[in-house]
C-alpha cells in the first residue's frame, strides 16, 4: 500500500496529544458544593453551625446485647402504621458480631 | 526507501493514535494516578450487604488529624499518592480502619469536617437507583477505583450523607471490633421510622423497633442476623439539628478516652454515660470539628433493661 507523505502529520499529532494529555493529567473536576477537586470527589463537608451532641443521659443510640425488648407492635408481626416492615416479633433483636479474630477460620 | 518511510509513518500514526486515545479518556488517566488501596488484604471472600465497612474523614488539615487520631487510638498512617490529593489510610494494629482525606474548605464558606460512612452493597449502580427512587440525591456519582471498588456518595431523604461501596476485595468477616476499630454506627434523624424505611428499601435491612425509654423512636437495622446500625429520632432540647451518621470507635475506657481527646484539642459533645448495652459511650469532635463516638464493650458490661 502506498502511503502519501504528509510532512505536518507527525508534529500535528504530537501537538494534539500534548494538549489533550495535559487536560487529562490535571483531572480537575467540579465536586460537591461546587468546589474544584483533583481526582477524588468523595470528601464532603457538613454544614456548619448545627448541634451534633448535647444529649441527655437517657438518650441511647447504641446496640443492645441481643434480645432487647421490642417496641410492642402487633404480635402477628404486622405494623400497618409504620413506614418500614418490622421484623416479626418472634425474632429476637440482634446484637453486634461477637466472634474474636482468633476464633474466625 | 519507500518501505522504510512507510514503516516510520505507521509507527508515528500508531503512537499518535495511542496518545490521542489515552488523552481522550480522562477517567482512565485519573484512575491510573489515583489508586486507593483495597479494604481487605488479602481479599475476603465474604460480602455483607448493609454492613458499615469503611469511614472516611474529610479535613482541612491532614497532619493535625493524624496527630490527634494517632495519639488517641494509636493509629498509624499510610500515605497514598493520589494525583493531587492528600490522602492517608489509618491503620489499627496494621489493619486499615479508615481514610483521612485533606480537602480545602471552599473560600468564604464555614463548613463542618465530618466522617463519611460507607455501607456495603453488591451493585452500586443498582443500589443508587433504588436510593434515588426513594428520595435520595447524588452527592458524588458512582465511580470505580480499581483496588478499592465502586462507590457513590448520596444524601438520604432527610439530607444525611452516606456512601455505598462495592468493595473489590470483599467485606471483612463479622467479628467483634477490637479497641481502635469502629464498633457501631448510628443515624440521627428527624423521623427514625421514615428513615429506617428508606434504608430498608436500599439495603434490604431487617428492622427491629425498640422499646422506647425516652418517648422517641429508635430502631435497629440488621443484616446477616447482626445489628449494623441504629436509627434514632433526635433528642429534644437543641434547636439546630442536622440529620447525620455518627460512627463509634471501641475504646477500653470511655472516660479516659474523652479526657485524652479533650486534652488533644478535641471537644466533648456528649458526656460519658451508660448506653443500652451497659457500657459507657460518649461523643467528641476532633480539632477540626468532626464528630465521632467512643464506646466501651466488655463482656462484663451488664445489659440495661428498659423500664
Amino acid at each position: 500500500m502506498k502511503v502519501p507523505h504528509i510532512p505536518w502529520l507527525a508534529p500535528g499529532l504530537a501537538l494534539l496529544a500534548l494538549v489533550l494529555g495535559s487536560c487529562a493529567v490535571t483531572g480537575v473536576g467540579v465536586g460537591v458544593e461546587g468546589t474544584a477537586d483533583y481526582g477524588y470527589d468523595a470528601g464532603y463537608y457538613e454544614p456548619y453551625g448545627y448541634d451534633y451532641g448535647g444529649w441527655g443521659h437517657g438518650y441511647r443510640v447504641g446496640p443492645g446485647r441481643g434480645g432487647d425488648r421490642r417496641g410492642g407492635g402487633d404480635p402477628r408481626g404486622e405494623h400497618p402504621s409504620r413506614p418500614y416492615r418490622p421484623a416479626p416479633e418472634s425474632r429476637p433483636t440482634p446484637s453486634i458480631p461477637h466472634g474474636s479474630r482468633g476464633s474466625h477460620h | 526507501m519507500n518501505g522504510g518511510r512507510n514503516y516510520r509513518l505507521k509507527i508515528v500514526l500508531a503512537v499518535g493514535m495511542a496518545s490521542l486515545l489515552s488523552a481522550a479518556s480522562p477517567s482512565t488517566s485519573n484512575a491510573a494516578s489515583f489508586e486507593l488501596p483495597p479494604l481487605n488484604s488479602p481479599a475476603s471472600p465474604e460480602h455483607h450487604v448493609g454492613k458499615v465497612v469503611w469511614a472516611e474523614l474529610v479535613t482541612p488539615d491532614l497532619a493535625a488529624a493524624e496527630r490527634f487520631y494517632g495519639g488517641l487510638f494509636g493509629w498509624t498512617f499510610q500515605s497514598v499518592h493520589t494525583g493531587m490529593s492528600d490522602y492517608a489510610v489509618a491503620l489499627a494494629d496494621g489493619r486499615p480502619v479508615g481514610g483521612l482525606y485533606q480537602k480545602a474548605i471552599p473560600a468564604g464558606e464555614h463548613r463542618q469536617s465530618a466522617w463519611l460512612t460507607f455501607i456495603a452493597v453488591r451493585d452500586v449502580d443498582a443500589a443508587k437507583q433504588a436510593a434515588l427512587a426513594h428520595g435520595a440525591k447524588v452527592v458524588s456519582d458512582a465511580k470505580s477505583y480499581p483496588a478499592r471498588g465502586r462507590q457513590a456518595v448520596l444524601t438520604d431523604p432527610e439530607g444525611a450523607v452516606f456512601a455505598m461501596l462495592a468493595s473489590s476485595s470483599g467485606d471483612a468477616p463479622d467479628l467483634l471490633a477490637v479497641p481502635g476499630e469502629w464498633i457501631w454506627s448510628s443515624l440521627l434523624s428527624q423521623d427514625a421510622g421514615t428513615e429506617a424505611a428508606f434504608y430498608q428499601q436500599v439495603f434490604s435491612y431487617d428492622v427491629f423497633d425498640l422499646a422506647s425509654e425516652d418517648g422517641l423512636e429508635h430502631v435497629i437495622l440488621s443484616s446477616d442476623d447482626f445489628a449494623r446500625a441504629s436509627v434514632n429520632t433526635f433528642p429534644p432540647g437543641a434547636a439546630r439539628r442536622h440529620p447525620h451518621w455518627l460512627n463509634f470507635i471501641r475504646v477500653e475506657h470511655t472516660i479516659d478516652a474523652v479526657a485524652k481527646a479533650a486534652s488533644s484539642g478535641g471537644r466533648v459533645l456528649v458526656e460519658p454515660h451508660v448506653d443500652r448495652h451497659g457500657g459507657q459511650v460518649a461523643v467528641v469532635a476532633d480539632p477540626a470539628g468532626a464528630p465521632f463516638g467512643l464506646m466501651e464493650w466488655t463482656d462484663s458490661d451488664s445489659k440495661v433493661e428498659p423500664k
